[in-house]
């Protein structure tokens, strides 16, 4: 199992938007710079959070994009879900035999729970005020 | 966010063979879970190695679990060589980076829930839903 790498570019970008973006919206060449991630890279999963209802785009010069929330409204679960395709471990796989039943309602299944409890109320401004740290470790 | 195939399979490989009494033939464990007896062969060398499960040879030989208490962690960890959910752990901006805590909060979260989970509470599930296991 591995956070994928549109999960860890996602993230870090929406944390360099939220930073960064207070006084309009960022170019994607920039954040590029700055978090030394490819720029084209960045196009796709940008893409991906403004459907997904994270980011809104700015067209035009001096465009890019900003926050379509305040961040203390965007949940990092949400997010999460969104860029892994789904966060979750259980899947119910047709035609699944008895073992794999056992194993999806009683360790999948509760481990998705576990990770849904560990995430509950965590946001993004959460996540770019440093005071989240210290009560998480 | 899914565990490998491989991660998953060995676990319904070792739920199986707690439910067993003696040894398991692979064949055995191929009709029970529907895995190949190529892929088991496969599965069964890092958990043999990370001693979760002991093999005999000969007309009575099979596998079985190598001790008591395996958690579904351990099988993982075996299976799925470095069980790291986070990936952040040779990067050089650990600790300055925000975003590592939260891949720290998912690791932990997993690792800490599957070492709760063991192998037989899962196995004594089986045997309860009547659907059987080797017994």
């Amino acid at each position: 199992m591995k956070i994928s790498t549109r999960g860890r570019y996602g993230l870090r970008l929406l944390v360099d938007i939220a930073e960064h973006g207070e006084s309009g919206p960022i170019a994607l060449s920039v954040v590029a710079k700055r978090q030394n991630l490819s720029e084209k890279y960045l196009q796709q999963v940008a893409l991906l959070l403004t459907r997904g209802g994270f980011l809104s785009s700015v067209k035009g010069s001096g465009g890019g994009y900003l926050l379509k929330q305040q961040s203390e409204e965007i949940k990092i679960y949400d997010v999460l879900d969104l860029l892994e395709g789904s966060i979750t471990f259980e899947e119910e796989v047709e035609g699944e035999s008895a073992i794999e039943q056992v194993i999806r309602l009683h360790f999948y299944r509760p481990l998705d729970e576990q990770v849904a409890r560990a995430f509950e109320g965590l946001t993004l401004a959460d996540v770019t005020q440093a005071a989240w740290f210290t009560y998480v470790i | 966010m899914k565990l490998s195939t491989k991660g998953r399979y060995s676990l319904q490989t070792l739920v199986f063979l707690a439910t067993c009494t003696e040894n398991c033939s692979i064949r055995k464990i191929s009709e029970a879970t529907g895995i190949s007896s190529g892929y088991l062969e496969q599965l069964m060398i890092p958990l043999r190695h990370a001693g979760l499960v002991e093999a005999d040879r000969g007309v009575l030989g099979g596998y079985r679990l190598a001790r008591e208490g395996i958690t579904c962690h351990d099988v993982l960890a075996a299976s799925e060589g470095d069980f790291n959910p986070a990936p952040c752990k040779e990067c050089a901006k650990t600790g300055k980076c925000k975003t590592h805590q939260i891949w720290s909060l998912m690791q932990n979260t997993v690792v800490d829930f599957s070492k709760e989970v063991t192998i037989e509470e899962l196995a004594d599930k089986l045997v309860d839903s009547g659907t059987g296991g080797g017994v």
